[in-house]
């Protein structure tokens, strides 16, 4: 079965459906037999408003909006610099042409054992986690629950970063940190069966905001993150007035950084500073046997990311 | 579980009107390839990785892959198919030809259109000016391209922009260049017969098991299910994940695969062996625990097997390449006393996968009068056919094995793989013809990987500074397969010095290892060169300087006095000069690489109707057999090497080379020549005697004669059709041995490179960035001098991804494939690849037939090693695990600065 609701009310999935946007992982997942529902398919839901950016509300993404329709937006570059650095590195142009804001904050784990059509494992139904006692060369060093798989939203990172809001049909609205949880469930999002992600809401911008973004990979371009990193920075006469650091590839939520931000807050913005501040992002690190290299890589992508906000 | 409702889609297509049908899960891709003949459009990974898939949407460049087909729903659509407007190529297509942008032509598609949406919409933005490669790099991220064309895609994208070929008909070195460009080239997966099944494979989950129940009743009983066959061998036993149990062929691939799920199949699981050091240990599962059973062991290698011992998974040792092995031994011992300079260590690397963009396939059909006409992506037509009668008992006249063209090999599509074997036994038993296409997790799985390797290697230098002696312990592991031999290189670099050399296979359980370009030879000389290096770090001596005291190879020499003249090789400074975060190093290696010719190649050079046609039993991969023979032939005859109709790709033309082992243009060249010169010499004689020309001879600019000279255009006018089979001639002084190796010569002459490469090492995120890269080559004569540097290009780009990125990683408890997508299994990218400058010494090879040998091989020897020495140069840590990952290089820092 399939349907194409008009709407992200008429979207509301039924006991054997599952929503489909873009559709560049959940074709891949239905390749790979991960998953058998009946399709809703967003195609045919109105196109989302046009970006606008309101000084006192902030402003509404519509969930069907394309990534690269958000990464070269003008509003969006000037005014939440740190979303449009992040919408613009992940994945690849041609994926960012089709993927979705929705799609992107709810995509599944990349882990090779999740994605292994023969083996079950915690995400598909499995009774353990195969990576934790297998190969886990690119998982967490936070190990925050049973699943040892980094979650992959390069955009749920950046909203993280600005405590943003989704907008929920058929559910209460809810943060950016709800809707990933505190790491101990198996899933990979919170969002429950009938609800349908519809918009972010992002806060009010912050004059003179800047953004940075890092990404630790073995290649140039097109890899899945070790480690990644998205900033934004407020100086205010050569002070730190507002900072935020989220984290990504290396826990099964995005991480706030709440450590680093604390101890650079009204601090100046020399390298030493930033690196000192970026030293304390091991803190909470619990890392697995093969993933102990995150740990030691940990404070340098945040130092990175900490200076292209600051030199931007 | 399948979807059965069908949606009606309306699109423009390439600027015609589509509607149609479509599942909720169909792909795009599918539906553009399957139902509207769109096949220049092309599956890659699968998985959105590879861009071979992508089309404009709406204008704007799409992976169709992952697209859902009910997307395509008003949209309009272009393909590469429609990419030129009324027969005049866009000008991408035009900059692809002219600067050779390509090579098998598998990803070609995919790279035009994202390519000519940058351009268009570069050149509206920036007007005709070139972009940066950086910029070039960003745009191209979601494409990879397996043979190494990213230099030349650089170039033909930056020259795009600047308009040079919005109109200018370039001069196209490529001699199949413009039916890739124009996504016509037919490759085997896009063979589409009438009443064409699709044949899919069941395969073992476990590692080691046998299947004591397999049950087929119920997949045949399913509907549009056409045959069923059983593919165990006659023991039962599974000895890897991944290997064949059964295959289905059906009505689509969705019946096929539903079907698979109806086998009722049970194991007997047993404990596996999961890599080398498990199959070691005391007590491991054994692959082969009978003497009977090691027949079954596929062999890795290219050349013959010999009676070897074996200990539990040990198989060896395999000594035949040692020198003097007491010698070599004392010579060691001494200079671990202290009499002389010795250099040891363990290096080890990955199993590195060939997956070729177009996966393993063929498609079989029975015809009426009981021939066999089969479609494989192979490297080796003629073979095919032979192995292929042998198998099913018939005359090989009665097997035709058809490959037009052939999405990329490396040396994973020689075999008699089973994917073939099932479409043929498939196509039987349905009575119908069957494809038997493998996706990209069994491509990763079966299709070819090069063993795993672990080198303990020593090095004697005496007091006077000469090489005394050399040690070597190989272990390959090649999975189930065995025959992994590496010893060979370390016989025919730095010859004087006694060695004692043992190659060992492990068996594990893991998939069977296959010929992987120059089998062997990126490990071994990751080992060698660097240990050569690491010599002259300990001698404090220059590299060069060394290796000129070491080496005797003439070509080498050559090379070693044009490295000599690189400012980044004489500046390059003291190691480990740089103490900040990034490091600059710079890295030099050497090659050497046997020359083969296939001795009874032929090459027919027939005059037709419409000019010359050259025509042979061998196959182009992508590396330029077709511009080879129509170069060699054109010369003869002062006319166009276009103007040669070459026909290749079938086994019932004059037998013609395998394409491995390099063997192709050193095989056909010659044999083209011979041809080309006899044809000339008939034509001669027919043309004079018609015309009645007066001490008529033939040469090159026409038929040269009392009166004057007559052009081969006029000659062709009046010559009679005829026809002459050119034959590859003994080279001047015969070859190495006097007797063939499997159907192979083995030349008298060896073939080198010497390399040279720039990089940065970031010491904080382990990543390191190929610069800039110099590469010299010896190989003779140029026959295509632009698909030579093309190749260069590309086996030096495997080779960097073979020592930064590739890795194929098995679970080590099940032996399950982790790294099944282009994903996990990573390759290098446009954006990853330095400035390569290339340099070919063309002397040496005088006495060799038409003067030239391969490259293919050679070309990927050096490259590994040559980072692992820029990696010591910059940071005075040596790697000596492959591949040089984040995680390896920043342990490394974090060691070394404590």
């Amino acid at each position: 079965m399939i349907r194409f609701p008009t709407s992200y009310e008429l979207a509301i999935a039924g006991p054997d459906e599952q929503l489909r946007a873009g559709g560049t992982d959940w074709m891949e997942r239905r390749e790979l037999g991960l998953t058998s529902a009946n399709v809703v398919d967003l195609r045919d839901v109105e196109a989302a408003d046009p970006i606008e950016v309101d000084p006192s509300t902030g402003a509404r993404l519509g969930a069907n909006l394309t990534i690269a329709t958000i990464a070269r937006h003008p509003a969006i570059r000037m005014h939440y610099p740190a979303l449009a650095l992040a919408a613009g590195a992940l994945a690849t142009p041609e994926i960012r042409t089709v993927a979705t804001l929705g799609g992107g904050l709810l995509q599944r784990s990349r882990c090779w054992y999740y994605r292994n059509p023969t083996l079950r494992c915690l995400k598909s139904g499995g009774s353990e986690c195969l990576a934790r006692t297998g190969d886990h060369l690119f998982h967490v060093c936070f190990d925050l629950g049973p699943c040892a798989a980094p979650n992959p939203s390069t955009l749920g990172m950046a909203l993280l970063g600005y405590d943003a809001r989704i907008e929920v049909v058929g559910g209460r609205d809810r943060t950016v940190a709800e809707l990933y949880g505190d790491g101990s469930s198996v899933a990979d999002h919170q969002l429950l069966a009938g609800e349908v992600l519809s918009a972010v809401h992002l806060p009010p911008p912050v004059v003179g905001e800047r953004g940075g973004y890092r990404r630790a990979i073995a290649r140039a371009r097109a890899e899945w993150p070790l480690i990644e990193v998205s900033t934004r920075l407020q100086i205010t006469e050569g002070k730190l007035a507002l900072v935020r650091v989220a984290i990504g590839g290396v826990a099964p939520i995005p991480l706030r950084l709440d450590e680093v931000e604390a101890a650079l807050l009204g601090q100046g913005i020399d390298d030493a500073t930033l690196e000192r501040a970026a030293a304390l992002s091991t803190r909470r690190c619990t890392p697995l046997p093969m993933t102990r290299y995150k740990v030691d890589m940990l404070p340098t992508a945040v130092f990175d990311a900490l200076c292209h906000a600051r030199d931007s | 579980m399948t979807n059965d409702e069908r949606v009606r889609v309306e699109f423009q297509l390439d600027g015609g009107a589509q509607a149609l049908a479509v599942g909720a899960d169909d792909t795009a891709l599918a539906v553009l390839r399957e139902h509207c003949g769109r096949t220049g459009t092309k599956l890659g990974c699968g998985h959105g990785v590879c861009g071979a898939c992508a089309v404009l949407v709406d204008g704007e460049s799409v992976k169709t892959c992952l697209l859902p087909a009910t997307a395509l729903h008003r949209r309009s659509v272009t393909t590469v198919e429609g990419l030129a407007q009324a027969d005049r190529l866009h000008p991408i297509q035009r900059a692809f030809m002219a600067e050779d942008a390509l090579q098998c032509g598998y990803c070609t598609p995919g790279f035009l259109i994202r390519s000519a949406s940058f351009v268009d919409q570069w050149r509206r933005e920036q007007g005709d000016v070139a972009p940066s490669r950086d910029t070039i790099a960003a745009a191209l991220a979601g494409h990879l391209c397996r043979c190494g064309a990213y230099e030349q895609i650089f170039a033909a994208v930056a020259s795009a922009c600047t308009g040079v070929h919005d109109s200018m008909d370039p001069v196209v070195p490529r001699y199949d260049a413009r039916v890739k460009v124009e996504g016509k080239a037919v490759y085997t997966v896009d063979v589409k017969l009438a009443g064409q099944l699709e044949g899919r494979m069941l395969r073992s989950p476990h590692a080691h098991a046998k299947v004591v129940v397999l049950d087929l009743e119920r997949a045949r009983q399913r509907p549009g299910v056409k045959a069923v066959l059983d593919l165990r061998g006659a023991d039962a036993m599974v000895r890897y994940a991944g290997q064949e149990i059964a295959a289905v062929a059906a009505i689509d691939r969705h019946t096929a695969e539903a079907a698979l799920r109806d086998i009722e199949i049970r194991y007997e699981v047993f404990p596996a062996a999961i890599g080398m050091e498990r199959a070691l240990a005391d007590g491991a599962a054994l692959v082969y625990p009978r003497r009977s059973e090691r027949k079954l062991a596929p062999n890795t290698s290219e050349g013959p097997l010999g009676p070897l011992g074996w200990t539990g998974n040990l198989r060896g040792p395999f000594f035949f390449f040692s020198v003097k092995r007491r010698k070599a031994r004392a010579a060691i011992e001494r200079a671990r006393a202290g009499a002389g300079t010795l250099v040891e260590g363990i290096w080890e690397t990955q199993v590195q996968c060939h997956t070729a963009l177009e996966p393993n396939a063929a498609v079989a059909r029975w015809d009426d009068d009981g021939g066999l006409s089969v479609w494989v992506s192979t490297q080796a037509v003629h073979r095919m056919s032979h192995d292929i009668a042998t198998r099913f008992g018939l005359p090989q006249a009665k097997v035709r094995v058809f490959a037009d063209y052939v999405g990329g090999g490396f040396g994973g599509k020689a075999d008699f793989a089973p994917s073939t074997r099932a479409a043929i036994e498939l196509a039987k038993l349905a009575g119908a013809p069957v494809r038997v296409v493998l996706d990209r997790r069994e491509e990763l799985t079966v299709g070819g990987l090069r063993p795993a390797q672990k080198f303990d290697l020593a090095l004697a230098a005496n007091e006077a500074g000469e090489l005394a002696g050399m040690r070597l312990t190989a272990w390959g592991d090649a999975g189930v397969a065995i025959g992994s031999v590496t010893s060979s290189m370390f016989r025919i670099m730095y010859k004087r010095a006694p060695r004692d050399l043992s190659d060992y296979d492990v068996t594990t359980h893991g998939p069977p290892g296959k010929p992987f370009r120059g089998p062997g030879g990126p490990p071994a000389f990751w080992a060698l060169e660097q240990a050569i290096d690491q010599m002259a770090i300990a001698r404090t001596i220059d590299p060069v300087a060394l290796r000129r005291s070491w080496d005797d190879s003439p070509v080498r020499t050559r090379l070693y006095d044009w490295v000599e003249t690189l400012d980044a090789w004489t500046q390059r400074g003291p190691i480990a000069a740089d103490k900040g975060r990034y490091r600059r190093g710079v890295g030099l290696a050497a090659g050497g690489w046997f020359y083969f010719v296939q001795s009874a190649t032929k090459v027919e050079v027939a005059l037709g109707p419409q000019g010359v046609i050259a025509s042979t039993a061998s196959q182009d991969m992508g590396n330029g057999t077709r511009t080879a023979i129509a170069n060699a032939v054109a010369r003869h005859f002062t006319i166009s090497p276009h103007a040669v109709e070459v026909r290749i790709g079938d086994s019932r033309l004059v037998e013609g080379p395998f394409s491995g082992g390099s063997r192709t243009t050193a095989s056909v060249v010659p044999a083209a020549d011979d041809g080309a010169i006899r044809l000339r010499e008939l034509l001669t004689k027919a043309v004079a005697a018609k015309l009645g020309l007066r001490q008529a001879r033939g040469e090159a600019s026409g038929i040269v004669h009392a009166d004057g000279v007559l052009g081969w255009a006029e000659a062709f006018a009046v010559a009679p059709e005829c026809s002459v089979v050119g034959k590859r001639v003994k080279d001047q002084g015969g070859f190495f041995l006097p007797f063939r190796v499997e159907g192979l010569a083995i030349g008298r002459f060896l073939a080198g490179s010497v390399q040279v490469v720039e990089l940065e090492v970031d010491t904080r995120l382990g990543k390191i960035r190929p610069l800039r890269t110099w590469a010299g080559i010896g190989c003779g004569r140029l026959i295509s001098p632009e698909l030579a540097r093309s190749q260069l290009q590309g086996g030096i780009i495997q080779g960097l991804s073979y020592a930064l990125y590739e890795e194929r990683r098995l679970d080590p408890r099940t032996g399950q494939l982790l790294t099944g997508s282009l994903d996990d299994y990573r390759i290098a990218g446009i954006g990853d690849i330095p400035e390569i400058h290339t340099h070919f010494d063309e002397a040496g090879f005088e006495d060799v037939r038409s003067g030239t040998v391969g490259l293919g091989e050679l070309v990927t020897l050096a490259p590994a090693a040559c980072v692992g020495n820029a990696v010591m140069h910059a940071t005075g840590w040596r790697p000596l695990t492959l591949p040089i990952r984040p995680d390896r290089l920043v342990e490394a820092m974090k060691a070394t600065s404590q």
